[in-house]
């Protein structure tokens, strides 16, 4: 599995398609994987940040996948777009049982997430930045790290070697786009 | 509202770029001349613009959906008095909730902590409560308060906090582009509440940004102070904690202090560490260990093997870093050039000096380093010196000679005895033992502590006590603080020599702070005062005025609870007055008061209530109370285990005394089980340097006593070889004392002799004449004469033994203790002789002093011992049913203190067995 992804985040590089496609549904098993284990591993009222689970995740793989695998600044930009697919999975999920649920290790907390941000909103906020991702892939790439899986300025700062500063005002460009789309969108 | 197309957007992108790396103030005049060229885009840029500023005041986007951890739907649930209005953070320890009283009585908001955290059974709940009601006594306008901890029904940890609105430091800096003067300024604030809790022994061990808050008014609140102790479960050491609790984040332990990663004990030195990475950040924008990414064993290797590049030099612009170097000092209102200028020289190494990998290295206290600071802000030459050629030879030297300044620390002054304490071994460690640190929490709370406890190395580190000890004094000399402080001060330091058996130079200290005190009018000082004189004279053979000193002290103490920790100080010292003038009894009671005074006070002073046992122990011990001691041992042992503080030097002493009183009253097997702890705790890097001469002979002792003969004169060889090459006389006659009986009961008797040879004119340049030590080596002689066949000379040897040791008895120097050995040694020697009957008075002696010391159903070797011999010397006389009767109550002692197989007790089951089937 771990080479698989080695290879495929090469091969998507490349732009290959059916490549990318694969790498992602691989993450997606992958991240989902990791999450029971580590909540096998700590218990039950023990929850999991995303950023642990992607530091894992990156370490997990690495481990296995020896010195061709990417670095992690690759690593987790790939990873934090599959992530956000998870999150918005698992919102739409809790919206709709309310208890329980298959990714008790994120637990996201049904009522603070209805009063932050809707799950219909993060639908349309990821579809926007799919839109904002074909244009600035960078941009949208921040957006997954910072709003979806939690990573601050600083750390995605240093992932990319460049200065918070320039993170943060990539993420203030991005989210105008995100809002005015999501706007025009609503007024349709 | 329209949408943009993305060829919109892509003509507007490098717009926007630059729009939103400008200032309000540049971007108003920038969109204003745009307009004035291209109205149209001016615009639309100015449309976007006003969008990005509601966005940002909304913080659209800011609260991501990030997993929550803990309990679904928690707002509107009460915790303890507190009612959850939201969520307001979240991260690796857990979520934060904003919270207000349900009952109203306060108008009050607090945030709510819940802690990601498996507490281990009941234990780890009431542990949880103790630390954090430590905790919540920590006041200081620059710490958030801690208002509450606990334990909520569905068994989550909680702490209710007080709720700071602000930004973490380095944020808060570069948003209002403090330069590095402002920067310094805000971060001595921060050393003041830090040095505030240091003083209350409270180490805060994950300073960070995210811990350290500005208000908007400026005002520093320092967040989680001790929690990351909290955290750490039982048998769970730092690092783990670190690495695990903290989850996504602790990934990148980026503040941690290489002892910290290295699992080592945790002290105020690590704050200092953890302080040096904060000040570095906050002066260069950049962390010590270069910018990312880091793996995080990159990062554990960066922070514990390599030199963090000089600030002035990280700061200086390089054509790879420009944006970086650009950005950092623009943010600091200046130009990369001339920062890095201002960093160059002194706050180069200030950093440097906080930085250092070992803690004893650092500044010795975060007071010490604001000191530094001050002088850097007045221009004044700073304290600490950048590394020299010199100094890197002189620390290479320092790491290989630690076995030897270890070895020299070992000098005792006291009494030489047959036995020995391992009193200058809890001196030689007692500087670097971590529970020591909260030893003196309860006694006094001041920068000395700090001072001199950060400077102590976690583990077998030169030496430098003394050292230490001038320059506090030093420093006190030239303080003009108030008096008061001065008194604790002095007393601390004076207290320290104590502790390393330095009274002459702990007299004179203490003495002035008796001096001042005389001239205050506070309670607590005074008596503290009196009291630690006291406690020195007794030592300096002034028994009178010492415990005139004492009663001074303790007349000065009002019965109120806020006077019971003072009393319990002088109650102690008057316990060891008491002791250290014959009054074995008064020295009892007087632990007793201060263990009854303890529970008056309105504290839990945990290790102070470890130190009452401990002292009770000892007391009891020389009292020669064993069984009382032995409880008293245990008792202590059960309340360092709860401490956690199992593998200190703490424990290593109590070990080693409680073994002793073991080995006193003939219980060799649990001795050697206890023994073997205290040196497996001592024992650094599978070597015996760090364990102190004086256990290793012990054990031997104990060893030889269980008849492993070979694995005994082993241990004495090396506890002999490391006390001569320490200089440590007191050990070496021991040492020579137990080879001479190994190597008798090793048939070796020339050997033997040549070890009593050795010793005796050791002793006698060593004791004064009449010392209950030369009866132990007549007896010595007298025993190897025996083996050798020379009955005369045993006998008169003998004699001679019992003569000096009754003598020395009378004149009240000791040595009771080994008088039953003594009688029994002479009724060997006269049974060999053919005189039972007179062996039979001698045996009666022994037995007699032993049931007063070991009434039944006391188990003993001793009594086993005895009884053996008894049994012998009965056979002798034909008496076969009462040597059989005394036979079997041999058995029954030596079975159980020596175990089965050890020819003693094998000796008494044949004899018991024997004259049975004579029958």
């Amino acid at each position: 599995m771990g080479s698989t992804i080695s290879s495929l985040i090469g091969a998507a590089e490349q732009g290959d398609g059916p490549a990318t496609e694969a790498l992602f549904s691989a993450l997606h098993s992958e991240l989902h994987r990791l999450a029971k284990r580590e909540l096998a591993r700590r218990g039950a009222p023990v929850s999991l940040s995303v950023t642990t689970l992607l530091h894992e995740a990156y370490l997990d793989m690495a481990a296995r996948d020896g010195p061709s695998f990417p670095d992690q600044a690759r690593f987790m930009g790939y990873a934090a777009r599959v992530m956000r697919g998870l999150i918005i999975d698992h919102a739409r999920e809790r919206h709709a049982q309310k208890r329980g649920g298959l990714f008790e290790i994120t637990s996201l907390d049904t009522e603070v997430m209805e009063k932050a941000v809707d799950h219909r909103e993060l639908a349309q906020i990821s579809e926007a930045l799919d839109e904002l991702g074909k244009m600035e892939p960078a941009l949208a790439e921040i957006v997954d790290l910072k709003f979806f899986c939690g990573f601050s300025f600083a750390e995605i700062a240093a992932m990319r070697d460049v200065s918070e500063r320039t993170v943060q005002r990539n993420w203030e460009k991005a989210r105008i786009y995100l809002h005015r789309k999501i706007r025009a969108d609503l007024s349709l | 509202m329209s949408t943009l197309s993305p060829e919109q957007w892509q003509a507007l992108s490098p717009y926007l770029d630059q729009a939103l790396a400008m200032t309000d103030e540049e971007r108003a005049a920038w969109l204003l001349s745009l307009s004035e060229q291209t109205p149209a885009l001016g615009a639309q840029l100015r449309e976007l613009l006003d969008e990005h500023r509601a966005l940002a005041q909304e913080g659209f986007l800011e609260q991501g959906p990030v997993p929550l951890p803990g309990a679904p739907g928690l707002a509107g649930q009460t915790i303890g008095a507190y009612t959850l209005l939201s969520q307001i953070g979240q991260g690796g320890m857990g979520s934060v909730w904003l919270a207000e009283r349900s009952d109203g009585r306060f108008e009050r908001r607090v945030a709510v902590k819940f802690l990601n955290i498996a507490l281990i059974g009941r234990g780890g709940e009431e542990r949880f409560k103790r630390e954090g009601s430590i905790l919540g006594r920590l006041a200081h306008p620059h710490i958030a308060e801690l208002v509450d901890a606990g334990v909520s029904s569905a068994g989550q940890p909680y702490l209710v906090l007080e709720h700071v609105e602000g930004d973490h430091i380095d944020r808060y800096c570069d948003q209002r582009t403090l330069g590095v003067e402002a920067r310094v300024r805000l971060f001595l604030d921060v050393l003041v509440a830090v040095a505030h809790a240091h003083a209350n022994l409270i180490v805060h061990r994950d300073l960070k940004p995210s811990n350290v808050l500005v208000r908007n008014d400026g005002q520093v609140k320092l967040l989680d102070f001790g929690i990351a102790k909290l955290l750490e479960g039982e048998g769970q050491d730092g690092a783990a904690t670190l690495l695990t609790i903290e989850g996504g984040r602790a990934m990148t332990p980026e503040y941690a202090a290489p002892e910290q990663l290295r699992g080592e004990p945790v002290t105020t030195a690590t704050d200092v560490y953890a302080l040096g990475v904060l000040l570095y950040v906050l002066l260069t924008g950049q962390h010590p260990a270069g910018t990312g990414p880091h793996t995080p064993a990159d990062l554990v290797k960066a922070i514990v093997d390599t030199e963090p590049t000089r600030p002035s030099d990280t700061v200086a612009p390089t054509r790879a870093k420009a944006e970086i170097t650009t950005t950092n000092a623009t943010r600091r209102a200046t130009t990369p050039e001339k920062l890095s200028r201002l960093l160059r020289g002194d706050l180069d190494t200030i950093v440097a000096k906080a930085l250092k990998k070992a803690p004893q290295e650092r500044y010795s206290s975060v007071t010490a380093l604001g000191d530094d600071l001050g002088r850097y802000l007045r221009n004044e030459p700073i304290s600490a010196r950048p590394d020299t050629v010199a100094y890197r030879a002189a620390k290479f030297v320092r790491r290989h000679r630690t076995a030897v300044a270890l070895a020299a620390l070992a000098v005792i002054a006291a009494v030489a005895g047959l036995v020995g304490t391992l009193m200058q071994a809890r001196t030689a460690r007692a500087q670097r033992d971590f529970a020591f640190r909260q030893l003196e929490r309860a006694e006094a709370v001041n920068d000395l502590n700090s001072f001199l406890l950060s400077d102590a190395a976690p583990s077998g580190k030169p030496f430098t006590v003394n050292e230490l000890l001038e320059r506090a004094r030093h420093i006190v000399e030239r303080q003009h603080g108030n008096d008061a402080s001065r008194v604790q001060l002095l007393i601390s330091i004076g207290q320290q020599y104590s502790t390393q058996d330095e009274d002459a130079k702990a007299r004179p200290v203490i003495e002035e702070a008796y001096r001042i005190s005389r001239g205050l009018a506070d309670r607590s000082t005074r008596a503290q005062a009196s009291c630690a004189l006291g406690n020195v004279l007794s030592r300096a053979d002034d028994p009178k005025r010492a415990e005139a000193l004492i009663q001074e002290g303790l007349r000065e103490l009002p019965n109120e609870p806020q006077y019971a920790l003072d009393r319990v100080f002088c109650l102690l010292r008057g316990s060891a007055v008491a002791r250290n003038t014959g009054e074995a009894q008064e020295g009892i009671a007087r632990v007793q008061a201060a263990q009854r005074a303890l529970k008056e006070t309105p504290f839990d002073p945990e290790m102070l209530r470890l130190r009452v046992f401990i002292d009770l122990a000892e007391a009891y011990r020389e009292a020669a109370q064993l069984p009382e001691a032995i409880h008293a041992f245990e008792q202590a042992s059960v309340e360092l285990t709860a401490l956690g503080r199992d593998d200190t030097q703490t424990a290593g002493t109590l070990l080693n005394n409680w073994a002793l009183a073991l080995s006193q009253i003939g219980r060799p097997l649990e001795a050697e089980r206890i023994y073997r702890r205290a040196i497996e705790i001592s024992r650094t890097d599978q070597s015996e340097q760090g364990v102190s001469p004086m256990l290793l002979n012990n054990y031997a002792s104990t060893l030889d006593d269980l008849a492993r003969l070979d694995e005994a004169s082993g241990y004495a060889e090396r506890a002999y070889a490391r006390a001569r090459q320490a200089g440590d006389e007191v050990v070496t006659n021991q040492s020579l004392l137990t080879r001479a009986r190994i190597y008798r009961n090793q048939h070796d008797f020339a050997r033997g002799f040549a070890m009593l040879d050795e010793v005796e004119p050791r002793l006698r340049k060593d004791l004064p004449p009449g010392h209950h030590a030369f009866g132990s080596l007549l007896s010595e002689r007298s025993l190897l004469e025996l083996e050798r066949g020379d009955l005369p000379a045993a006998l008169r040897l003998a004699n001679q033994a019992v003569n000096a040791v009754e003598a020395a008895n009378k004149a009240g120097k000791a040595g009771r203790n080994f008088l039953p050995t003594l009688y029994q040694r002479r009724a060997k020697v006269e049974l060999q002789a053919g005189r039972p009957d007179v062996a039979a008075t001698d045996v009666a002696l022994a037995l007699n002093l032993l049931q007063k010391d070991l009434p039944p159903p006391t188990l003993s070797s001793k009594s086993g011992r005895a009884h053996l011999l008894l049994a012998r010397v009965l056979i002798a006389q034909g008496k076969t049913d009462e040597a059989r009767a005394a036979a079997r109550t041999a058995v029954e002692h030596l079975q159980r203190t020596l175990g089965s197989d050890h020819p003693d007790t094998r000796s008494a089951r044949q004899l018991a067995e024997a004259d049975a089937k004579q029958k």
